[in-house]
């Protein structure tokens, strides 16, 4: 399979001269075309058996729930697309959930709250970021230690307790901006702010290109390791946001690792069409693969699929979309 | 293969093995007694087994996330052979390893047919096999095995705990395999530069292909193990089993890009583990700092490993 | 060619499948269950033979200090954190005990046998235990009798030959009896009501369910089950499990059940935001804590069926009573500190007492 950086598309001059803008469209951006046409075929399909599925009540459920998961899933994908992976981000938002709800019932201002998490969140991914670039430390190794220690941090420094008593201005979750949930607001413009700055930025493009070609990357210049440390310390950032959606949707904080956490946003990433093996991949795609599983989690709740078997098929959805997803690439290349 | 440079890994693990069980001994003078290795060996037969086959897998720059799934579904598959389909509970085991066996030979094919890379195939197959074991035991466990079942998980042979033998027994025979057949250099080869191996005439596919059923495999015979140590069948076992085996395997010192590692630095990693987690929890320490001790050897003991070798591979 | 793998992966699935009943309510097990009388006739106590277990040359440890360890199901949750401070309450109220929790970080099972094989070796004098799964635990707890150190267990019970005593918190089909009658009261007799559970694999939840099916099926058989839905340990999960649920039924769901004390809190917080307080009554165990902010908003009228705090506490004492001989088989009743005399049920087992029902009249005055 030949590794390429991807360009990003340049102003179409005349449609004349080139294939179809729809062609070059669906190449470049295949996945996430995909992923999207899952998306509405699902919604099609469920409503005819249950109209509540669109009701707005659920719409909200379905993407304002889970929206921390799309922005978690953001730095994930700038993360992988360097060729690198983080298992620390669950635990790593249990701890900034934490930390944030304590400073707001101790009364500090709902700002410090809110950001001084994302700083955290910044600084603890950063070391790893320095760890993994500078001494050379697999991502794998590195994160996967950092997870041990947040998780037992974490159960150390709390006991585990609720934190409860939180001021209803902290609920930022809750709120509406512009008539929308908020969690949908922010993660539809971190989202489209990530996309064009990964496309059409230069040091957005050199991500790519440090995760699909190092060498040519190191020779034209690219500093690799400053790069790592720095999306791992964006990354870190990105935590920090989903983490405010994530603490603040509910009048309790559990300080306890969500579980799954970080399985769930890899597998959003990758689905999304972020290649493992650097290189290529949108945070459109693991946005709308994060929306993707949990309109199927809901989906298979309204057609009453068996809650036995409801893992299964979400199982059987994510190994579809993979070989589908390698059927096109295979196509392709 | 760099021969010096893997021995002093090695030979640094092993000495940080040493340093560690002669502190924790200090700790508490119950931890350095037979009984209690001994138990400590029969505690990590499971994870041990499902490393052995992991050092394959990682060596040629693969993973496999799938095992502990793979071990929940044959450990409800046994309960469910042995007493919803009526098997005799030898066959019902055996069947079941081979449904396991199968799952690992799945995961091979679609990584090598389809090319779908092995972190996401084995995620995917993560999901779908622990929901398998869910649907097909419909949440009960089965319980109430014959005596003599028992003797695998809990009983003794010639005093050294049963499912020790078959760790050993598997770390001797995986590390020749690997150490001195044309199979474990193949193995490295492709760990190494898949392509040149490819152009080489190796059978990578072939030997991808037997990597992961292997892989799949290990995780089944330790399920039946685990079954009979903790004498019935949850849809929930083996839980992150996978990351705790990549542990021992990457402590270890088999890189995560394939190419290097061996057998006995494996079995050293999952001793410094086992012996940490013992130890530890002997001289009064509590699962949390237990979890934020280990993470923090396995960075330092990775980070001083690198500073040694001075070599600049990424 | 994967079409075919995976068919065949489907087929042999399925087929083993098949060879279950169909079990009525989603997240009940399979064990016989015993509803109680429809009216408040108090269910007949059945006298049993002590079947627990028995320690091996347990050392005479009456009047000395016992070196205590409590593993519950996990850490990280208010139920084990005001468990965990009934055992300190107790120990320190004693003087003679020096008890620590330390449990597992996940519910499962191979951590928590870990953990226990550890402090065993390590030599405590007894045991303080909530089972993730009770056969998954009795090989090690026996194994904890033979080396002489006194088990008792609360909240989560193993087989009976695996530990000396359970405290048991209140019985199964009390706990039925009272859930759907407290749910019955709320949205009337011929109400639809939904559960949202932990796993389906997590054993006291699939008692509960299950005697509460043949309580309900006996006493109130016009109330309609709707669903059961897993929500794991996480509150966001049952949040968003809790929101789907109003969201599918609409007005055709009258109450939700939350079957642990994270999925209570998390279904209250999806009434209140959904604007349907008073219109879905929510019924649950939970801790006073997490529920304060519905109760006193008259969201949720009432909240938890016992108070775990004196379940550690009475746990502590009846490891203490046990260790000093004062408690033995054929004992009929135990003396546990404050809360007075215990009685004997079911042969080895406890019984707490009375249910506790927080209400807004009383929520404010606990702290857990």
């Amino acid at each position: 399979m030949a590794m390429s950086v991807d360009l990003p598309p340049t102003r179409p001059a005349s449609a004349a001269r080139r294939p179809g803008f729809l062609s070059r469209l669906f190449a470049e951006y295949g996945q996430e075309i995909v992923v999207l046409a899952a998306i509405v075929v699902l919604f099609i399909v469920v409503t005819m058996v249950n109209p509540r599925f669109i009701s707005a009540n659920n719409l909200t459920t379905i993407f304002a729930g889970n929206a921390y998961i799309a922005v978690a899933a953001i730095g994930m994908s700038m993360v992988i697309v360097t060729g690198n992976i983080d298992v620390s981000v669950g635990a790593l938002i249990g701890v900034l959930a934490t930390i944030s709800g304590t400073l707001a019932v101790a009364g500090y201002p709902v700002w410090v709250a809110w950001f001084f998490p994302v700083l955290v969140g910044m600084a603890i991914m950063g070391v790893q970021g320095v760890l993994v670039a500078y001494a050379r430390i697999p991502s794998i190794v590195v994160t996967l230690g950092a997870m041990s220690i947040l998780r037992g941090g974490l159960i150390s420094v709390t006991g585990g307790t609720w934190i409860s008593g939180l001021p209803s201005e902290f609920l930022l979750a809750q709120q509406r901006w512009f008539g929308v949930p908020s969690p949908i607001v922010m993660m539809v413009v971190l989202t489209v702010l990530a996309f064009l700055w990964m496309r059409y930025s230069a040091f957005g493009r050199s991500l790519y290109a440090v995760g699909g070609n190092p060498e040519a990357a190191l020779a034209t210049g690219i500093p690799i390791e400053r790069r790592i440390v720095a999306v791992f310390v964006i990354h870190g950032a990105f935590a920090g946001l989903a983490t405010i959606l994530f603490a603040t949707q509910l009048q309790v904080i559990q300080s306890t690792v969500p579980p799954n956490l970080e399985l769930t946003v890899i597998t959003a990433s990758v689905i999304g069409g972020v290649s493992i093996l650097g290189g290529s991949g949108t945070v459109i795609g693991s946005t709308l693969a994060t929306i993707l599983f949990a309109a199927i989690g809901s989906a298979l709740i309204f057609v009453n699929v068996s809650a036995y078997w409801l893992r299964a098929v979400i199982g059987l959805l994510i190994l579809a979309t993979v070989l589908a997803d390698m059927m096109r690439r295979r196509g392709k290349a | 293969m760099n021969l010096k440079s893997l021995i002093r890994h090695e030979t640094f693990l092993a000495l940080l093995l040493v340093a560690v069980l002669i502190v924790l001994s200090f700790q508490s003078d119950r931890f350095f007694t037979v009984s209690n290795l001994l138990n400590q060996g029969r505690l990590m037969t499971e994870t041990g087994l499902i490393a052995i086959a992991m050092t394959f897998v990682i060596a040629t720059g693969g993973i496999d996330l799938s095992v502990g799934s793979i071990l929940g579904l044959v450990a409800i598959l046994t309960g469910v052979f042995w007493h919803n389909v009526g098997m005799p509970l030898g066959l019902a085991a055996v069947a079941a390893i081979a449904v396991g066996t199968f799952a690992g030979f799945v995961n091979g094919l679609i990584i090598t047919r389809f090319r779908v890379p092995p972190l996401i195939a084995t995620l995917a197959t993560l999901a779908l096999y622990r929901g398998l074991a869910e649907g097909i035991s419909q949440a009960r466990s089965v319980r109430g095995y014959p005596d003599w079942f028992y003797v695998l998980g809990q009983g003794e042979v010639l005093g050294v705990p049963t499912q020790l033998w078959i760790l050993v027994a598997a770390a001797i025979i995986a590390s020749v395999i690997l150490a001195y057949t044309r199979w474990g250099r193949t193995v490295y080869a492709i760990g190494s530069n898949e392509v040149a191996s490819r152009f080489s005439g190796l059978s990578v596919e072939k030997t991808k292909l037997a990597l992961y059923t292997a892989s799949g495999f290990a995780a089944a015979v330790a399920a039946v193990i685990f079954v009979s140590r903790v004498s019935t069948t949850r849809s929930d076992m083996g839980t992150g089993i996978e990351l705790d085996a990549i542990t021992a395997v990457v402590l270890g010192g088999t890189s995560i890009f394939g190419g290097r590692g061996t057998i006995l630095g494996t079995v050293i990693g999952l001793c410094l583990i086992q012996a940490l987690k013992n130890g530890l929890s002997l001289a009064g320490v509590k699962g949390d700092g237990t979890i934020m001790l280990i993470g923090a050897v396995l960075i330092l003991a990775i980070l001083a490993s690198n500073l040694f070798e001075r070599s600049g591979t990424r | 060619m994967h079409k075919i793998v995976l068919s065949a992966l489907l087929a042999l699935s399925f087929s083993t499948s098949l060879s279950h009943a169909q079990s009525a309510w989603t997240g009940g097990d399979d064990l016989p269950t015993n509803p109680l009388a429809c009216d408040a006739t108090p269910a007949t106590p059945v006298s049993k033979p002590y079947d627990g277990g028995e320690p091996t040359n347990a050392p005479d440890r009456k009047g000395k200090t016992l070196k205590v360890v409590d593993v519950p199901k996990l850490v990280g949750i208010g139920y084990f954190n005001a468990t965990s401070k009934g055992i300190a309450d107790a120990a320190k109220e004693m003087g003679t005990m020096d008890a620590k929790t330390d449990g597992p970080s996940k519910a499962n099972i191979d951590d928590q046998i870990t953990l226990i094989d550890n402090y065993i070796t390590s030599g405590v004098d007894g045991i303080l235990f909530a089972a993730n799964d009770p056969v998954a635990i009795a090989p090690v707890l026996k194994k904890a009798l033979a080396a002489g150190i006194n088990v008792v267990g609360y909240d989560a019970n193993s087989t009976p030959d695996a530990r000396q005593w359970f405290v048991n918190q209140a019985e199964f089909n009390g706990i039925a009896k009272a859930s759907i009658d407290s749910m019955a009261k709320e949205i009337g007799e011929d109400g639809a009501f939904a559960i949202v559970t932990s796993t389906f694999t997590t054993p006291n939840q699939a008692r509960w369910i299950s005697e509460m099916q043949a309580y309900q099926a006996k006493c109130h058989p016009n109330m309609k089950w709707l669903e059961t839905v897993e929500a794991q340990e996480d509150n966001i999960l049952s949040f968003n499990q809790a929101n789907t649920l109003i969201n599918k039924y609409g007005d055709d769901l009258k109450g939700i059940f939350g079957m642990t004390s994270v999925a209570t809190p998390a279904a209250a917080e999806a009434v209140t935001q959904a604007g349907k307080c008073g219109k879905v009554a929510v019924v649950g165990l939970a801790t006073p804590n997490a529920m304060k902010p519905y109760v006193n908003k008259d969201c949720v009228k009432s909240v938890v069926l016992w108070n775990p705090v004196d379940l550690g506490y009475a746990a502590a004492y009846v490891l203490r009573a046990t260790a000093d001989g004062d408690l033995k088989p054929g004992s009929t009743s135990v003396k546990a500190g404050k809360l007075g005399e215990l009685s004997v049920i079911n042969g080895s087992e406890i019984l707490l007492g009375a249910p506790t029902v927080f209400t807004k009249d009383n929520i404010n005055d606990f702290d857990f």
